[in-house]
C-alpha cells in the first residue's frame, strides 16, 4: 500500500515477492560482502547492528596485543578455494596484513610490507583482501569469491607481491562479521602474531616501515 | 498579499494558450516549447502544478530532465555522454533561482565513476570508467525548441572535481556561492556562481584512528596555475561512494566520508556534513574557520572540542563515535539545525541553531521511533517549516518511506511508503506539495510522487526510467532557496 497513513503502524510493505525477481542491486553489493555469513540475520532481513553489537561505537578497540588472533573465520587463496587459515599460520610467527581493494592506500602498503620483510626471514607475511568484491553485473552473489580471488591476482600482478594472498568475506553489519570481530575500521591493518597464535603488535594504517618492526 | 512574477506566469500563461488555441480540438503548435495540456483530460489533475519546473539526474541513465509538472511532459534532456564522459552517472543537483523557469534557469549537476556501490566497486574492468565532474548547466526555454547545455566544467576551471552533494548559498551568501562535497575525497569547494566559476574555499577532512582526532583543513591551488590536482580520481581515498551501512566497512583509515556542506538561511555560516564520525563541522563563511563541530549522537556531547590549531589546520578531538549520521542541514526559518543520525542509532538530532556561536548549539531533542531497520536518510523543507520532511531509508526486502515531523513536538505526525529505495525531498514553490524521487536500488520500479503537505494525500506519480538518486524543484527567488536543496540535502 502507497497511501499515507498516520503514525502508529509501520508503513506498509508491499509484498516481498515484489523483491524477489532477481538480487536486488543493493542487497547484491550488501550480500556480495557476506558470503560466507549468508546465515546472518543481519545480512538477510535488513536489520541494522546497535552500537552494542558491534563493539560499543563505531571505532571499537577490537584485537590488541596480548590477545589471541582469532582463526576460525573464512579465507580462500588467490584461486578461490577456501583456506584452513590456522594451518596457514600453524607454528609461524606471521605478520597478517588487511587490505581492501577498494582503497588505494591499502594496496601500496603491500609492497612496502613485502620489502620490510625481506630483512625479517622468520617471518611470514600474508595479504588478506577483507572485502569482496560487488558482482551485481558479472553474475551476482555465486561470483563473489571468484571475482575477488581475480581482482586478487590483478593486484598481485601489478604490485609485483610475493606473498600468498587470500579473500576474507566480511559482513560489517553483523555482529559476527569479521571486521566487527577485529576491530578492523581502517585498512591497512596488521597483526604480527606469534608462533603461538598471540598478537605482538598492531599496526593501523599505513607505516613508516623500518628494520626491527618485524 | 503578495503576488509572485511565477504566480502571475502560471495564470496567464494558460489564459493565453487557451485564447491562442481557440476551439476545443485546436491542435498546438509541434514545436511550442510549453505544452498547452488544457484541453487534456490529465489537466485538471496537474494544473496545480503550473510553474513547478523539477530537474530529474537519471544516476544510471547518463541524463538529466527537466519536468513541466503541470503537463506533465519532459522540457528537455541531456545526456552527459556529450560532454564526453564515458558512462555517466549524474548524482546530485541543485537549481539556482529563476522568477520564469519555463524561460531560462542556471542548475549545478555533480557526477560520479560507476565504481561505486550498486555496481562493481573495485573489478580491475571499472577502474577507468566514468569521472568525477561537476558542470553548470543551463535550461534555455525561450525559443521554439528547448534545450540544456553545458556551461563550464567547473571541475575542469578549478582543477578539483567532485561528485557528491551540491548546494547553493542562501542567506547573507545568496548570490554568491557554490558548494560541492565528496566523501571518497572527503573534500569541500566553494566557488562563486559565475559562469567562469572562480575558487573561494576548500577543505580536506582526515581521520586520525590513532589519536581518535579529525583534522580539518584548508587546501590550496597551485599558485602557478592556479587551480588543484585533484581532477579525476586525484586524491580519491576510496574507489567507491560509502553506501548507508558502509560506515562501519574497514577503508582508508583517514576516510570520514563528507556528504555535503548545507548552508544556514539567516547567518553566515555552513555546515560539513561528516557521515563516519558522525558530526557537522559549522563553518564560519566569512572567514572560512571551522568554528565547531558537532557530534550529533545520542548520548555524546553537543560538540567536540578542538584540540589545536596548526595553520590551516583545525584538529578536533573525538574520542568515542556512537552513530554515524548521513545528511544535516537547517530549517527553513534556521532555528533549528537537525541531523540525520543512522546505522547504530536511527534518530534525527535536533539543535537549535540561533545563536551565531555554534559552539552554544544544544542539542533540545531527537526524532525517534524509526527501529533498526530504518534510517533517517535525507531532508525536505517547506518555505513557512511548518513542517520538515525526511526520507528513511531501508535496505532490502523493506522498501523505506517519507515521513513528516511537526517541529512543534518533534514527532513523526505521517508517513509514506512511496517506493523502494527513496532518496531525496524538496517541495513545490507554493510550500502545498512535496515533492520525492524513489529508484528502485538502480535498476527497479522509479518514478516521482507529489504528496500534498497538509493533507497527506498522494496526489500524483510519474514513471521514470531514470533510477533518480536526487531531484530538484527550480525555487522561484533567492528567498525560495531556503526551502530549496540549500539549507538542507
Amino acid at each position: 500500500m502507497r497511501s499515507a497513513h498516520r503514525t502508529g503502524a509501520m508503513p506498509h510493505c508491499r509484498p516481498q515477492a515484489r523483491h524477489l525477481h532477481g538480487i536486488g542491486l543493493t542487497a547484491a553489493v550488501l550480500m556480495a560482502v557476506t558470503l560466507a555469513t549468508l546465515a546472518s540475520a543481519d545480512s538477510s532481513d535488513g536489520l541494522f547492528p546497535t552500537a552494542d553489537q558491534v563493539g560499543g561505537q563505531v571505532f571499537p578497540t577490537g584485537i590488541k596485543q596480548g590477545d589471541a588472533f582469532p582463526t576460525d573465520f573464512k579465507i580462500y587463496d588467490d584461486t578461490g578455494q577456501a583456506t584452513d587459515l590456522a594451518q596457514v599460520i600453524k607454528d609461524k610467527r606471521t605478520l597478517v596484513t588487511f587490505f581492501i581493494s577498494a582503497a588505494p592506500v591499502s594496496i601500496s602498503e603491500l609492497k612496502k610490507i613485502q620489502d620490510t620483510a625481506k630483512a625479517a626471514r622468520d617471518t611470514q607475511v600474508i595479504f588478506v583482501n577483507a572485502d569482496t568484491v560487488g558482482v551485481a553485473l558479472i553474475g551476482g552473489q555465486s561470483k563473489a569469491i571468484s571475482e575477488t580471488a581475480r581482482t586478487v591476482r590483478v593486484i598481485r600482478q601489478e604490485e609485483k607481491l610475493e606473498h600468498a594472498m587470500f579473500v576474507a568475506p566480511n559482513d560489517a553489519l553483523s555482529p559476527t562479521g569479521l571486521s566487527n570481530r577485529l576491530g578492523l575500521r581502517g585498512l591497512p591493518t596488521s597483526y604480527l602474531v606469534d608462533k603461538n597464535g598471540k598478537v605482538e603488535r598492531v599496526f593501523v594504517g599505513p607505516q613508516a616501515w623500518k628494520q626491527g618492526d618485524l | 498579499m503578495t503576488f509572485s512574477r511565477r504566480q502571475y506566469l502560471r495564470n496567464t500563461l494558460g489564459l493565453g494558450a487557451a485564447a491562442a488555441l481557440g476551439g476545443r480540438h485546436a491542435v498546438p503548435s509541434a514545436f511550442a516549447a510549453v505544452h498547452d495540456a488544457s484541453k487534456e483530460s490529465q489537466y485538471k489533475l496537474f494544473e496545480k502544478f503550473k510553474g513547478n519546473v523539477v530537474l530529474i539526474p537519471g544516476k544510471y541513465s547518463g541524463t538529466v530532465s527537466a519536468l513541466d509538472l503541470s503537463v506533465p511532459e519532459t522540457l528537455a534532456w541531456y545526456n552527459y555522454g556529450l560532454a564526453g564522459v564515458d558512462m555517466p552517472i549524474p548524482h546530485h543537483i541543485a537549481a539556482a533561482p529563476s522568477a520564469d523557469p519555463y524561460k531560462s534557469f542556471d542548475f549545478y549537476q555533480t557526477m560520479q565513476p560507476p565504481g561505486s556501490p550498486y555496481v562493481n566497486e573495485n573489478s580491475p574492468e571499472w577502474r577507468t570508467r566514468g569521472d568525477f565532474k561537476m558542470f553548470k548547466m543551463r535550461y534555455d526555454g525561450s525559443g521554439t525548441q528547448n534545450s540544456i547545455q553545458v556551461v563550464s566544467d567547473i571541475s575542469a576551471e578549478t582543477g578539483m572535481a567532485l561528485g557528491v552533494h551540491v548546494s547553493i548559498g542562501v542567506g547573507p551568501n545568496a548570490r554568491r556561492y557554490v558548494a560541492f562535497a565528496d566523501g571518497q575525497k572527503d573534500m569541500v569547494l566553494i566557488t562563486t556562481l559565475d559562469d567562469t566559476p572562480k575558487i573561494v574555499k576548500a577543505f580536506r577532512v582526515d581521520y586520525d584512528p590513532v589519536a581518535r582526532q579529525i583534522n580539518i583543513s584548508h587546501v590550496f591551488p597551485d599558485s602557478s596555475t592556479g587551480k588543484f590536482d585533484y581532477q579525476g580520481r586525484k586524491g580519491m581515498k576510496t574507489s567507491h561512494e560509502a553506501m548507508l551501512g558502509e560506515e562501519l566497512m574497514p577503508a582508508d583509515p583517514t576516510a570520514v566520508f563528507v556528504d555535503a556542506f548545507t548552508w544556514h538561511p539567516d547567518m553566515p555560516l555552513g555546515a560539513i556534513l561528516i557521515r563516519r564520525q558522525g558530526c557537522c563541522a559549522i563553518v564560519n563563511t566569512e572567514t572560512w574557520e571551522p568554528v565547531a563541530l558537532l557530534s550529533t549522537a545520542k548520548g555524546a556531547p553537543d560538540n567536540f572540542p578542538l584540540v589545536k590549531q596548526s595553520g590551516y589546520t583545525w584538529t578536533f578531538s573525538v574520542p568515542s563515535v556512537l552513530t554515524p549520521l548521513h545528511e544535516a542541514g537547517f530549517l527553513t526559518n534556521g532555528k533549528y539545525f537537525l541531523a540525520c543520525n543512522n546505522v547504530l542509532q536511527n534518530n534525527i538530532a535536533v539543535y537549535r541553531s540561533e545563536d551565531p556561536d555554534p559552539k552554544k548549539w544544544k542539542k533540545e531533542a531527537f526524532v525517534e521511533g524509526f527501529g533498526n531497520k530504518y534510517l533517517p536518510l535525507h531532508m525536505g523543507n517547506v518555505p513557512d517549516s511548518r513542517w520538515a520532511f525526511f526520507t528513511i531509508w531501508a535496505r532490502k526486502p523493506n522498501n523505506g518511506y517519507i515521513c513528516k515531523v511537526d517541529p512543534k513536538t518533534w514527532q513523526m505526525v505521517a508517513k509514506w511508503d512511496t517506493g523502494p529505495d527513496p532518496h531525496t525531498c524538496d517541495c513545490t514553490v507554493d510550500g502545498q506539495y512535496i515533492t520525492t524521487v524513489y529508484s528502485g536500488n538502480q535498476g527497479g520500479q522509479s518514478g516521482l510522487v507529489v504528496i500534498h503537505a497538509d493533507s497527506d494525500e498522494i496526489v500524483a506519480r510519474l514513471p521514470s526510467p531514470a533510477g533518480q538518486h536526487d531531484h530538484v524543484v527550480v525555487p522561484e527567488s533567492w528567498e525560495g532557496m531556503k526551502a530549496s536543496r540549500s539549507t538542507s540535502v
